[in-house]
């Protein structure tokens, strides 16, 4: 058997759970079970959930902020201030969310089935200028931010912008924008340290889930053998990915930020909490709302959600 | 490269039929003008509204790629029945009569059956956004502020079959034509020698200086 | 059969539907069409019952392509510059702008043809097409210069020739489609044509005044504008500097402190500055609707193109072409120096019969990946590289050197469509005429090529100061 894979961009620490994904599946199927990974090849990113639902090729991964509407089960993940502060926790809420029953059947009108996350660290906040350091501060910073995020930002009295990526760099040195909300790869990519002052550092608003899932027909037509090296290969590829991610990007991170000079702020334990309390209990209220009224058990998943983070916290 | 084309007029059914078609196409058209017009008035509002006002356009982008498919497939139609979609015409242009309508034909026809096939696939597309059950029958949505993408997926298929309509139109030119003979037929573009018809795009950009 | 010879037998018959006629835009989509279907149906084994099957899931793949590629912010630049262009003719900048040349620089030698240049470049930096700007300077320089005793074939062929600075200098519909099909800095890219749209500028200039020089009874300095005539020629020019400064300011301030926005910003607004001048100069809605109707059929063109050629282009990522003509160029034996000139020189070729986007849109998707392949990759350092710059600058660089060669086809024989259009508004030109008059700026247009090439710090410095 030979799936399509369709990814974006360019081989980097996002896609190396598929990467290790298919190394493992060809040597452990003796290579009659092969992955070829298509980077931007075989459809758009924000129409790779399209391309499953099609059978256009066999796995894809994408991320659930392109298209809430899409996906709404899973946009549960992208609240704002949930208190993930790692990939670990990131992966466990992910996987919590992804096998629950509703999750399944949202995905399965796009006939996908979960494979995986690809855990990414937290949106922090880039910015040029005063460093944000209580929630008044907050006040006018014009921010890019996308969705919950921006919606978050803006309950604490920021003006989130929306724009391209590629334009976020120029628009900053421009003074179009203040700050903006990447993760710490993105904001090296996009360039945004190059002219940043301040980093946030657990300021943790929030981030973008991004799933792999396969085209459950495709799933289903496995022989035996070649599903049961799939599903045994999911944690290892996923504890690959994770590992590489800290390596290599976060282990960049930190000299990049000093060889800039960039302040690291941390935001003090009360502001945080008056900010959750000012942006994130009202855009968990407005998801759950939302929600229901597609018939979704919005409060179980959100409760799942948040369960699952306090476990952790014990 | 044939940029333009003449099209004749008689008081023939098909010809009539060809200059009302005309009017609907025109009017799609202008639509895609007036979407340019809009995106250009959306970039004075968002940069205004950040200037001045400290408030950008919520969702400028989302915005965009909203206007985009407007000014993108509106005009589709109009410009084929002008001869505005480009190709080369090194053979066609050296062609006359049955012979010359007899390529069209087979083009043309080629054509149809592609647009055919993207209107089911575009109309395909569409449906994965539409859902009567969900909020605003919304299954896709802009990734910042959350727009339903239906309405702007669905002006692909729509647009599509106004140029399907056109097609068919100029297929039955086409063979009228051949069978008839005809030597300068109505409602289909004429190609015209190169040079006249880089003298009618001068045209087209120079009045008014004169 | 592999996907391979699918891809090549496939793209075999679009290039045969695009010499039998067919719309370039419609055949590519067929092509791809087509192509992905024998992809799918090769993945059953061409089992007869899974035609329908592969018939169903082609279809649907290609349906996609028109919208999700179509709604993209970084193509809304290029209406907005198409519309600057046909509202900045209504505003009547033209004439305004060659008085002007003609008075600051005519009395150098040569000087009301060197006028010619840096008048269209001005327009240049305005209208973002070339055919619109040879044909305004036909019906204006033509004249002026015939006055003075100059070659009307040589008349011509300066006006032809300074048309394509349109499509260097920004706003240049043309360099913000490479940008998108290579996914690159479309603000850049833009910056990055300014200098060479000068520079061929220049190189025009030194060739008309090496020309007069040489050449006895050339076409003489036209001098005798006094100051005062010069700087009452700059009010009503001026608002072509407004608008120029708008859109620079919104892509990169040269004054060192912050531009005021996005590239996609900038467009728009200058169309706007464009529009109240044009509306200030007497335009009405009739003339308005004139030039929506025009932009809108322009734009749609240049849109069909766009989604007929990523269904094709869908296709090839389908089997995989790219990635083979990649591996087979990088696998060469040829100093890669060499093998970037033969590309070049294909493309001249290639443009002699094409238009330049459906040139560009066709062969970049294919061609792109393995010249970055050839430097070292798209992320690699200028260290490390084959041409000594890094990824994402060899990318700007090789643009600027493809969007000049496609302007290099515009007049060149047979098919230079700015020659055509000259001879078209002057009707006392042949066509011949006017490619025997543009012959000389192939010698200027081939060192500018050489010199970019040579010296890519040209094209790269604006952009690295970004
Ligand atoms: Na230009
Ligand atoms: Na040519």
């Amino acid at each position: 058997t030979e799936w399509n894979v369709s990814l974006w961009g360019k081989r980097r620490a996002f896609t190396e759970h598929v990467e290790k994904l298919a190394e493992l599946l060809n040597e452990k199927t003796g290579g009659e079970f092969t992955l070829n990974i298509s980077y931007g090849g075989l459809s758009n990113n924000r129409e790779n959930l399209d391309g499953i639902s099609i059978g256009a090729f066999e796995m894809a991964q994408f991320c659930a902020g392109y298209h809430p509407d899409k996906n709404p089960s899973i946009t549960v993940l992208e609240l704002p201030f949930l208190g993930v502060d790692s990939l670990e926790l990131e992966r466990e809420i992910s996987m919590a969310v992804y096998n629950h029953p509703a999750t399944q059947a949202d995905l399965e009108r796009w006939n996908a089935r979960l494979l995986m996350p690809s855990p990414l660290p937290q949106y922090n906040v880039a910015g040029v200028g005063d460093a944000p350091r209580t929630i008044e501060d907050f006040a006018g910073l014009t921010v890019r931010a996308t969705g919950g995020i921006g919606a978050a930002l803006e309950a604490a009295g920021a003006v989130p912008t929306s724009m391209s990526a590629t334009e976020v760099r120029q628009a900053m040195d421009s003074g179009v924008i203040r700050a903006a909300s990447f993760a710490p790869h993105a904001h090296m990519s996009f360039g945004t340290i190059e002219n940043a002052d301040w980093w946030t550092t657990n300021l943790n608003p929030g981030a973008v889930n991004c799933p792999v899932v396969v085209n459950i027909d495709a799933y289903d037509s496995l022989s035996d053998a070649e599903r049961e090296a799939l599903d045994s290969s999911i944690d290892e590829a996923l504890d690959y990915y994770i590992e590489y991610y800290n390596e290599q990007t976060m282990a960049a991170w930190g000299p990049a930020l000093d060889e800039r000079g960039i302040e690291r702020v941390e935001l003090a334990e009360e502001e945080l909490t008056a900010l959750r309390e000012l942006a994130a209990a009202p855009a968990a209220q407005a998801w759950i709302e939302e929600n229901n009224a597609r018939g979704l058990p919005a409060q179980e998943l959100y409760d799942l959600v948040i369960d699952t983070v306090a476990a952790s916290k014990q | 490269m044939a940029g333009t084309a003449q099209i004749l007029t008689d008081d023939s059914t098909l010809s009539r039929i060809d200059q009302n078609f005309v009017k609907i196409e025109r009017v799609l058209a202008l639509l895609s003008g007036l979407a340019v017009f809009g995106l250009m008035l959306l970039a004075v509002f968002s940069v205004a509204g950040r200037n001045f006002f400290d408030r950008p356009v919520p969702g400028y982008v989302d915005w965009i790629e909203q206007f985009m498919p407007l000014i993108a497939f509106m005009g589709i139609s109009f410009t084929q029945r002008e001869g505005g979609h480009i190709r080369m015409d090194m053979l066609v242009g050296r062609l006359k009569g049955r012979a010359l309508f007899t390529f069209e034909f087979i083009t043309t026809f080629a054509m149809l059956i592609l647009m055919a096939l993207l209107m089911w696939g575009s109309w395909a597309h569409f449906q994965r956004s539409f859902d009567f059950a969900a909020p605003m029958w919304s299954r896709d949505s802009t990734m910042d502020i959350g727009l339903p993408i239906w309405p702007a997926k669905l002006l692909a298929p729509v647009a599509f079959s106004v140029l399907c309509a056109r097609l068919v139109l100029q297929l039955y030119g086409y063979a009228r034509a051949i069978v008839l003979g005809l030597e300068n037929p109505v409602a289909v573009p004429l190609p015209i020698d190169v040079a006249t018809q880089a003298a009618l795009e001068a045209k087209t950009v120079s009045g008014h200086d004169d | 059969m592999e996907p391979i010879e699918i891809g090549i037998i496939v793209s075999l018959g679009l290039l045969f539907m695009v010499v039998i006629g067919m719309r370039v835009a419609f055949a590519a989509g067929l092509a791809g069409l087509i192509g992905l279907i024998a992809i799918f149906w090769a993945k059953k084994d061409f089992a007869g019952d899974q035609f329908i099957w592969a018939l169903t899931v082609s279809v649907k793949t290609a349906g996609q392509v028109p919208h999700s590629k179509v709604a993209s912010q970084a193509l809304s630049l290029i209406p907005t510059f198409i519309l600057i262009g046909y509202l900045a003719y209504y505003a009547g900048l033209t004439k305004a702008l060659f008085t002007a040349a003609k008075r600051w620089i005519a009395w150098v030698p040569g000087g009301m043809a060197v006028a010619t240049v840096f008048a269209t470049a001005g327009f240049a930096a305005v209208s973002g097409a070339s055919i619109a700007t040879s044909a305004v300077f036909a019906r204006i320089a033509i004249p002026e210069m015939l006055a003075v005793g100059y070659d009307k074939k040589f008349a011509a062929g300066v006006v032809a020739a300074g048309g394509t600075l349109a499509s260097l200098i920004p706003p240049s519909a043309i360099l913000v489609i490479y940008a998108i099909i290579v996914e690159q800095d479309v603000g850049k890219l833009l910056l990055a044509g300014f200098l060479p749209g000068i520079f061929s500028a220049i190189v025009y200039a030194a060739l008309i005044i090496g020309m007069a020089m040489t050449i006895k009874g050339f076409g003489p300095a036209v001098g005798g504008f006094t100051w005062k005539e010069r700087f009452a020629s700059l009010p009503p020019a001026a608002p072509i500097l407004i608008v120029v400064l708008t859109i620079v300011l919104f892509v990169y301030n040269p004054f060192g402190g912050e531009a005021w926005g996005t590239p996609t910003e900038g467009g728009a607004i200058g169309a706007f500055v464009v529009f109240l001048m044009a509306a200030y100069n007497g335009m009405r809605w009739k003339e308005l609707r004139g030039a929506l109707l025009e932009t809108a059929k322009l734009s749609v063109m240049i849109f069909t193109i766009i989604w007929g050629v990523l269904i094709y282009v869908r296709f090839l990522g389908f089997a995989d072409l790219p990635g083979a003509f990649s591996d087979w160029l990088t696998s060469l034996s040829m100093p890669p120096l060499l093998i970037l000139v033969c590309i070049l020189l294909a493309y001249a070729v290639l443009g002699m019969f094409m238009d330049a986007i459906g040139m560009m849109l066709l062969t970049l998707p294919v061609v792109y990946p393995a010249v970055m392949a050839l430097n070292g990759g798209e992320m690699v350092s200028a260290a490390d590289s084959t041409f000594g710059m890094s990824g994402p600058m060899c990318a700007i660089w090789f643009g600027i050197l493809v969007v000049k060669m496609a302007e290099f086809c515009l007049i060149t024989p047979p098919i230079g469509l700015n020659c055509f259009v000259v001879a078209g508004v002057r009707e006392d030109l042949s066509v011949q005429d006017v490619f025997k008059g543009v012959t000389p700026f192939f010698i200027a247009d081939a060192v500018t090529i050489a010199l970019l090439v040579a010296f890519p710090s040209i094209v790269l410095w604006l952009p690295s100061l970004a």
